[in-house]
């Protein structure tokens, strides 16, 4: 299996290189080649090529292979990007390094090393160690304090997953298949037509169909299998319904709060003030609001309205929607600060031309304002996002603790439950490398459709 | 050069001062930490007083300040010591940090933890292997008094010390004990013709349905936290098992049985009382504030609670104005009733402390529960009295009779039988088979599934985590 | 602003009264502040006064101050983290201003990989790794000390690179200007840059400040010892006062620890709303 992999692997370099240079030599066929082969090979050797031992089942096998793959497209992004730089071309990082100034000072080699240490020593201990760390707990069954740990090969991975290794390749193809097949129908169909709306609507139900699969290939428990699916199902509907929530309401507020008027200033402060509220604290206000007994919520229904309203925390969808509202009333400030940034920037002569064509409020809304918002809509998006997988941890603590039936918590919730409430070291770590692809698939998404931005977020 | 002297020095100063404001911070708070006891402590010799560390995983001002006061009055009576009470979150909290030091080589002397958790500390080792604490009766070693202070160890009521009884002998030294009672306001339960506490599950279905008929009725009957404790108590009272081996204390527990008929029984009667909206869960696990809350704001008749908060809610009761009577908790009639248990946590000692301090730490735990401070921790709270001669004290007093509710806690332990059903089981990784088990609970309450179907899938995965945690722990 | 006169974009973009507007932001103002308003009316009041819906200030404000901030020292929680929110704040924004000049007034080898390392860390949340740091910061013997808090935090790719863009904007001529009355490159970060980058310093030291204030799940973790315990994760053990949840302290506490970054927001949200402008500006 593992020399198969290679062999594969060995045929795949020289086709990367093929498609990515413009005059690639056979040298470099066998460069990459080899790069790829070496890149398959260092996970599963370092690994003992456990998941090829005799116990395994056809999903360690994928995993495996998985990572084989993941380890031979990183050699031959090293590999391409020397080339690259051997042709004088710039290298892929280029766009979001950005121009950096040649340098002025000339002076000992060590100064800027010496400038930049700090710095890199603490990222080094504190970022690179703990996360190279990740990686090897999440193969391992250990507990703090045990005495032994043992290697568990990819069975914490393995266990959150599907049983079945032909479906858990196939629903990831098949989602790709589909975004692409979107992809190229938009490409081939022409503007303001059916076919093209069609198309449209295809690409963005292709994209939801990689959540799906994404759904399909999570146990949903059940024989010596974690139930992962209610986990994963949950952290997409908080992070969703916080983002819409947040940013919708955050547009609407800032494009309320641009108008100048007396005291515009003294509003906008009103406004966006919930920035500095802490997750928790956010937490512990709408469970005081919303508590069954003593919350004013509750009370103002029954009183005033005469509905019998449920304790929330009995309800996962309540439940769900009274964080995505604590969560949401928290971030909205931050959103409405950058959305009133970013409303200076909307072009005045659009908007005047707009007004002289006799476009409606509505139509000067969606067709100039919008668009121009479109990259901090984008920036607040990943931000957002980023605040809903982690920092709402504070939040469910306080409201709910994940109840009901764990129908609130999300993956970082879970990866303390299981790591740290439960001791459960390895397993933690194996959901935390999960978010952490998660993360990564974001962050390389915000890049590529970007270029350059500055992040504003926490860290 | 000048340059790179500048330059050097600038990053050195950075460096020293974010790593020495760390430093020097750790040690202005920890000087803050002892504020909470009087540090009377100059020892007579000018000898500095030997510091004895003990973390205590209570954070409320009533708990954690009795220890604090009982530190103080020590370290008063042996200016030689000085006992320093630090208060952590939660008995994980203080397992954890105690695990840490002692690798980090600052372990506390004395460490509070709780029972379901008594394995885990028994298998707990330092990163060389040696294990962590050590037996309290062994460090005594049949003395009956040490520096002064008389060693009441053999005078820990049965209940408790049978407990925590392992191979033979006590381990740590019983704190803060509980049972589970039946909190019934009686205001609510006279107003619907219901004249005395139930005593069974059957008796309990038919309060709650004359409750609930009334015109006026609260909005639940009754409620208790999705606490692991309260099935652990109910299998003993219906006489059994949780593990194998005698409940594990025969040996080593290498299984657990979460759908026993016992276990499938009390999980159908509670989805029962739920279904008929007698119930009232709060929606957390462990919410024990939350069913406070409820019960104290008058929408339940009935709560079966911890006894540590007996007294505290029968003040809190007086003070809201209705009749709060304390009674056992409700069993099971089909099945003859062999024992209800204990819960609460004890005190262990730190091994690797020369003599010296290790007596001081020995007189300060004997100290503690003495007969005078154990019967002012009961009545503080409402935590069984752990000693024999504090109950005595308490009855010389005429407390009981002024406080029949604070009794039934230890009225309900002594008529217990000491089989290993009614003892408890020892578990390892008894915390997180305990989560499992909330969680399943708490998915049948919730999303109306079958009992035994979901306790049969707790039930293999409470086996795979046991058998996982005897392969990283086990011999 | 693109050198517009505010007027003339307002009158562009928007015609009409003006009434509805100070209406509608009054109304959402309301809105947003309620969840605090309340709070701080409960924080007033005796459980017995919440369950009853009293909707006037209550009996017990001195009460509840004293339970929380005396007896549960909520005062050494706040004084706690406004070392550890300083500490951080103070270093990040000091390794930020040095790794800026690093990059951009310096030529050396292996640039483009150090920026690539800092890089890449903008996809390292701290969270995603939070099991092994903590084995790790734990292994240190850090645990319950304030080197737990703060020395993890120091180092920040955001920071750095909103320096180097700072810096990287500013004209040439500043450098060439300091370096022939022959200052070193530190003398030129006192004297020159941070002078011309208190915008982005005051942005930075905002962020990061209600960041570090904020923090829960790192100090829950690490900090066990409750007199070294942060406010955000010591409001987790105010859900038990006196042996139940008592409404009126728990929002007292959690009013109070709004109080700093709240202050912090809004008295540099000037220079915050201009740093931003800057780092919007490209």
């Amino acid at each position: 299996m593992l020399i198969a992999g290679l062999i594969v692997a060995a045929f795949l370099g020289p086709l990367f290189v093929w498609r990515k240079s413009d005059s690639p030599s056979v040298a470099r066929y066998g460069i990459a080649s080899a790069a790829a082969v070496v890149g398959a090979a260092v996970t599963p050797i370092g690994m003992g090529q456990c998941a090829f031992a005799e116990e395994t089942s056809g999903v360690d096998h994928v995993l495996a292979w998985a990572l084989m793959a993941g380890g031979a497209w990183l050699a031959l992004i090293i590999t391409q990007s020397v080339f690259d730089k051997l042709d004088g071309k710039k290298t892929g990082g280029g766009g979001v390094a950005g121009e950096i100034r040649t340098g002025g000072y000339r002076m000992g080699w060590w100064v800027p090393w010496l400038l930049l240490s700090p710095t890199l020593i603490i990222l080094a201990v504190f970022l690179y160690t703990p996360a190279i760390q990740t990686f090897t707990l999440s193969s391992k069954l250990t507990r703090l304090g045990a005495p032994r740990s043992k290697d568990v090969c990819f069975g914490n991975f393995s266990e959150l997953l599907i049983t079945d290794p032909v479906r858990l390749v196939a629903y990831p193809l098949l989602a790709i298949g589909f975004i692409y097949a979107a992809r190229l129908w938009v490409t081939r169909s022409t503007p303001d037509t059916w076919s093209r709306r069609g198309a449209d609507i295809t690409s963005v139900v292709a994209m939801l169909s990689a959540f799906v699969a994404f759904y399909a290939m999570f146990s949903a428990g059940g024989g010596g299998q974690v139930a992962y699916r209610p986990v994963y199902l949950n952290t997409v509907i908080i992070s969703v319904g916080i983002v819409v929530f947040g940013m919708v309401g955050g547009l609407a507020i800032a494009y309320l709060a641009f108008r100048q008027i007396k005291g515009g200033g003294v509003y906008r402060t009103l406004l966006i003030w919930p920035y500095a509220i802490s997750p928790a604290v956010a937490g512990l206000l709408f469970f005081m609001i919303f508590d069954p007994n003593a919350g004013i919520f509750t009370y103002t229904m029954e009183s005033w309205f005469g509905i019998d309203v449920p304790n929330y925390r009995e309800s996962a969808i309540l439940a769900q929607m009274a964080i995505i509202l604590a969560s949401s009333w928290k971030i909205i400030g931050y959103n409405i600060l950058f959305y009133l940034a970013g409303l200076q920037t909307v072009s005045i002569d659009q908007v005047e031309a707009s007004l002289i064509d006799g476009a409606s409020a509505r139509q000067r809304f969606t067709k100039i304002v919008l668009p121009a918002l479109s990259p901090i809509t984008f920036f607040l998006l990943v931000t957002n996002l980023t605040y809903a997988f982690f920092e709402v941890y504070g939040t469910i603590d306080f409201m709910t603790k994940g109840a009901p039936a764990g129908k609130t918590s999300v993956a970082i919730y879970e990866i303390i439950r299981v790591g740290v409430n439960n001791g459960d070291l390895g397993r933690g770590a194996a959901q935390s490398v999960l978010l952490f692809l998660a993360v990564i698939g974001v962050t390389l998404w915000q890049f590529r459709t970007s270029g350059e931005r500055v992040s504003y977020g926490g860290s | 050069m000048k340059y790179r002297l500048m330059v050097l020095a600038a990053a050195i100063a950075l460096v020293a001062a974010a790593c020495g404001g760390g430093a020097d911070a750790t040690t202005t708070t920890a000087a803050d930490a002892g504020g909470g006891t009087p540090a009377a402590t100059e020892a007579p010799g000018g000898g500095e007083p030997i510091d004895i560390d003990f973390w205590v995983a209570f954070s409320d001002e009533k708990r954690l300040g009795f220890a604090q006061d009982r530190a103080a009055e020590f370290n008063a009576a042996h200016p030689e010591y000085n006992v320093k009470v630090t208060s952590f979150a939660s008995y994980n909290d203080v397992f954890d940090a105690a695990v840490l030091a002692v690798d980090s080589g600052e372990p506390p002397a004395l460490i509070h933890f709780f029972e379901a958790a008594t394995r885990q500390a028994l298998d707990a080792v330092d990163s060389s292997g040696n294990k962590i604490f050590k037996s309290v009766t062994e460090a005594i070693g049949g003395r009956t008094e040490i520096l002064g202070e008389p060693v009441v160890l053999d005078n820990v009521v049965s209940a408790a010390r049978d407990y925590y009884t392992i191979d033979g002998e006590l381990f740590s030294m019983p704190w803060n004990t509980s049972s589970t009672v039946l909190l019934s306001n009686m205001d609510i339960l006279n107003a619907a013709g219901v004249t005395k506490p139930p005593e069974t599950w059957g008796e309990v279905t038919a309060a709650c349905e004359k409750v609930m008929a009334m015109t006026d009725a609260p909005s639940g009957c009754i409620s208790w936290p999705n606490h692991s404790w309260f099935a652990e108590q109910s299998l003993g009272q219906q006489g059994e098992l949780l593990a194998n081996n005698d409940n594990g204390r025969s040996g080593r527990a290498t299984e657990v049985f979460l759908n026993s008929k016992g276990m499938i029984d009390y999980v159908s009667w509670w989805k029962d009382l739920a279904d008929k909206g007698y119930y009232t869960y709060t929606g957390q696990q462990r919410d024990w504030g939350g069913v406070d809350s409820a019960y104290l704001a008058g929408e339940l008749a009935m709560m079966v609670d911890s006894s540590s908060d007996t007294v505290i809610h029968t003040e809190e009761a007086k003070d809201l104005g209705f009749e709060l009577l304390a009674s056992f908790m409700p069993r099971n009639e089909n099945v003859p009733y062999v024992g209800n248990l204990i819960g609460g946590a004890t005190i262990w000692m730190l091994d690797g402390m020369d003599t010296t301090k290790e007596d001081g730490a020995l007189a300060f735990m004997n100290f503690f529960s003495n007969p005078e401070n154990a019967a002012a921790w009961h009545q503080l709270t409402g935590y069984v009295p752990i000693t024999e001669d504090a109950v005595d004290l308490l009855n010389a007093e005429g407390w009981y009779e002024a406080e029949p509710n604070a009794k039934v806690a230890s009225d309900q332990l002594a008529a217990a039988a000491n089989t290993p059903a009614s003892l408890g089981a020892l578990i390892g990784n008894f915390v997180g088979i305990r989560d499992i088990l909330t969680i399943a609970i708490e998915d049948i309450l919730v999303n109306d599934l079958d009992v035994a179907t979901r306790l049969g899938q707790a039930n293999e995965e409470a086996n795979k985590s046991l058998s996982e945690y005897e392969s990283l722990f086990g011999n | 602003m693109k050198g517009l006169a505010p007027g003339v974009r307002q009158k562009t973009f928007f015609r009409g009264r003006r009434w509805p507007y100070h209406i509608g932001l009054t109304i959402t103002a309301l809105i947003i502040a309620f969840p605090l308003l309340y709070a701080m009316l409960v924080a007033t009041q005796t459980n017995a006064e919440t369950y009853a819906f009293q909707f006037t200030p209550g009996s017990a404000l001195a009460k509840n101050f004293e339970a929380v901030w005396v007896k549960r020292d909520f005062a050494g929680a706040m004084w706690n983290s406004l070392q550890q929110a300083i500490l951080v704040t103070t270093g990040k924004t000091v390794l930020s201003l040095l790794a800026g000049l690093a990059f951009v007034y310096f030529k050396f080898r292996g640039k483009w990989i150090v920026f690539g390392l800092v890089l890449i860390t903008l996809m390292m949340p701290t969270e995603v790794m939070i099991l092994a740091m903590f084995r790790l910061v734990g292994g240190f013997g850090w645990q319950d000390t304030m080197a737990a808090l703060v020395v993890p935090f120091l180092a920040s790719a955001t920071g750095a690179f909103l320096f180097r863009q700072h810096f990287a904007n500013m004209p040439t001529e500043l450098l060439e200007a300091s370096q022939i009355d022959g200052a070193s490159p530190v003398q030129f970060l006192l004297k020159v840059l941070i002078p011309l980058s208190w915008n982005v310093i005051a942005a930075l030291f905002v962020i990061q400040f209600v960041y570090t204030w904020n923090m829960f799940l790192w100090p829950s973790l690490i900090i066990r010892d409750e007199s070294k315990q942060v406010v955000q994760a010591a409001l987790q053990t105010l859900t038990n006062i006196d042996g139940s949840l008592n409404f009126g302290p728990l929002m007292l506490a959690a009013v109070l620890a709004s109080i700093p970054p709240g202050l912090v927001f809004i008295l540099m949200q000037k220079p915050f709303m201009s740093g931003f402008a800057v780092g919007q500006d490209k």
